[in-house]
């Protein structure tokens, strides 16, 4: 099911509601327009995917969402965290790992926690406690240096999650992986998502990964940045990622999307 | 030091070697250049004078090379912390070093008379700028990105300093250390020339005025001996701190 423009039914409560909001930015003496009006609702609990090109806005969008940025126009609001400031209270993690290779396994996946207050020790034992299901067990003392990229996204991605946020910002996790361990990464991120029910979105430019995770995607055009299309993604949970991404249903909804990319991109 | 001590130590056993054979083979007078054992029997001799000098410019040293380094680390925090600050503090602090320490050495001593503190203060005016500088580039250098990800933890800016900014900047703070305690040698000797009642730098005045060349070969090892192994401690507290860097592929 489609529904245009990008504004979902009223059904569940909204996470975070986006009105109209754009941004332009100045790079060297041009200035760019990186979204224009755009408008989103993300409902609560739900795993939604921002999907486009390379530079077509979506890394200004995630900005705007967890309060880094504010927008030139429009509003952004996170109705089930209240009113206020979204800056400090929003979960966020960025494309790159952003590690400190000066600190241990345990001691970057507690740098959250520390910075919201946390002891250092109280923060350490509850790290220690999601070290086995982030596949982490036996590298608590290792530092960064010393892992792999999926591992070191586990250890950036716990360090998002431990601080138990309602929402939950990723901003292409995965890109730097190779296929393999994104597709052992995915079905584990769903797999966590599915017992810690948050709202996550999800940023990438890799419209299979979308699909396969997300209960609805958002497709970004650039140019001026704004959401072109919004698409269910009916599949049934739990989802197996071999069965999914092979399925008729799976491809006719990716169909449905590089088509609206062909058009608007 | 990998190859272990054994490389310099060999080469400059033969260039003291070289120097006696010379000394003795020309017959250099000694009062121009004094052997290597006539040095080291002054040494032996006189070790209590040069222990008790040594221990004086070593307080000197020691004391002027923390203020400094902490005059340095606050002022390069500062001026990183405040775009206005470092704009303005900048010029003044290059013009800090441009003053020909010997010309304002003296001054300080005329301030704080005949004490450890014109030496210390010699020495810190020293060291306090290759440390501020070295503060100064070391912070800016820190991943923006990971300041960005603090901020979305709502940490404030004294926590992105203590938990991102320092400790990236950690290898450069110590190259500002190591060029700071190398020339904190050089500030307690000129310090102590200027106006002082012992110390490595008078004994040197003495022994030059007494026309004892050995006595000023020999103050000059010790002195020589003291700044090294004070700048190999700098470096292994170096090495001590940033021990995580054997395992860091890539920089942040």
């Amino acid at each position: 099911m489609t529904i245009e423009p990008a504004v979902m039914p009223a059904a569940m409560p909204a996470a975070m509601k986006v009105r109209g909001v754009s941004k332009t930015y100045r790079d060297g003496s041009r200035t760019v327009k990186a979204l224009e009006g755009a408008d989103v609702d993300i409902p609560d609990g739900n795993f939604v995917s921002i999907v486009g090109p390379s530079a077509c806005g979506k890394s200004t969008l995630l900005n705007l969402f967890c309060g880094l940025d504010k927008p030139d126009s429009g509003s952004i609001e996170a109705p089930v965290l209240g009113n206020g400031d979204l800056l400090g209270r929003i979960g966020y993690m960025p494309q790159q790992d952003t590690l400190m290779p000066w600190r241990n396994v345990t001691d970057n996946v507690t740098v959250g926690l520390e910075c919201l207050g946390c002891g250092r020790e109280d923060a350490r034992r509850r790290a220690r406690e999601h070290m086995d299901r982030f596949g982490l067990s036996g590298f608590e003392l290792s530092y960064p240096g010393q892992l792999s990229g999926g591992m070191r996204q586990r250890v950036a991605m716990l360090r998002t999650f431990l601080c138990g946020r309602r929402i939950n910002l990723l901003d292409e996790p995965f890109g730097k992986l190779d296929a393999i361990t994104r597709a052992s990464m995915q079905s584990w991120l769903l797999d966590y998502w599915q017992d810690n029910r948050c709202t996550i979105v999800f940023v990438t430019h890799d419209i299979d990964e979308a699909l396969f995770l997300s209960d609805v995607v958002h497709l970004m055009c650039p140019r001026p940045g704004r959401i072109t299309l919004s698409l269910e993604v009916d599949i049934p949970r739990p989802r197996k990622y071999e069965d999914v991404v092979t399925s008729a249903h799976f491809n006719g909804l990716k169909a449905t999307l590089l088509q609206s990319l062909g058009r608007d991109g | 030091m990998k190859s272990g001590l054994w490389p310099p130590l060999l080469l400059g056993a033969g260039i003291i070697a070289a120097w006696e054979i010379y000394v003795r083979a020309a017959g250099i007078d000694p009062l121009l250049l004094p052997p290597p054992s006539a040095v080291a029997r002054y040494l032996a001799e006189n070790a209590q004078i040069m222990v008790s000098n040594g221990a004086a410019t070593l307080t000197e040293l020691l004391v002027g090379f923390f203020c400094g380094a902490i005059i340095g680390l606050s002022l390069g925090i500062l001026m990183q912390a405040w775009r206005w600050f470092r704009e303005a503090a900048y010029p003044w602090l290059v013009a800090t070093q441009m003053v020909p320490i010997p010309a304002v050495a003296p001054i300080l001593v005329l301030w704080f008379g005949f004490t450890i503190v014109p030496k210390a203060a010699t020495v810190a005016l020293m060291c306090f700028f290759p440390v501020a500088v070295n503060t100064v580039d070391g912070l800016s250098a820190v991943n923006p990105e990971l300041i960005r990800l603090l901020r979305t933890f709502g940490a404030g800016p004294w926590r992105v300093t203590s938990m991102a900014a320092l400790p990236s900047a950690l290898p450069r703070i110590f190259s500002g250390l190591r060029v700071a305690m190398a020339l904190s040698v050089v500030g307690a000797v000129v310090g102590e020339w200027v106006g002082s009642t012992h110390g490595l730098g008078y004994l040197m005045l003495h022994f030059e005025n007494r026309g004892e060349t050995a006595g000023l070969f020999a103050t000059v090892a010790v002195l020589t001996v003291m700044g090294i192994i004070l700048f190999f401690l700098v470096g292994w507290a170096e090495n001590w701190a940033l021990s995580w860097k054997r395992y860091a592929k890539e920089t942040l």
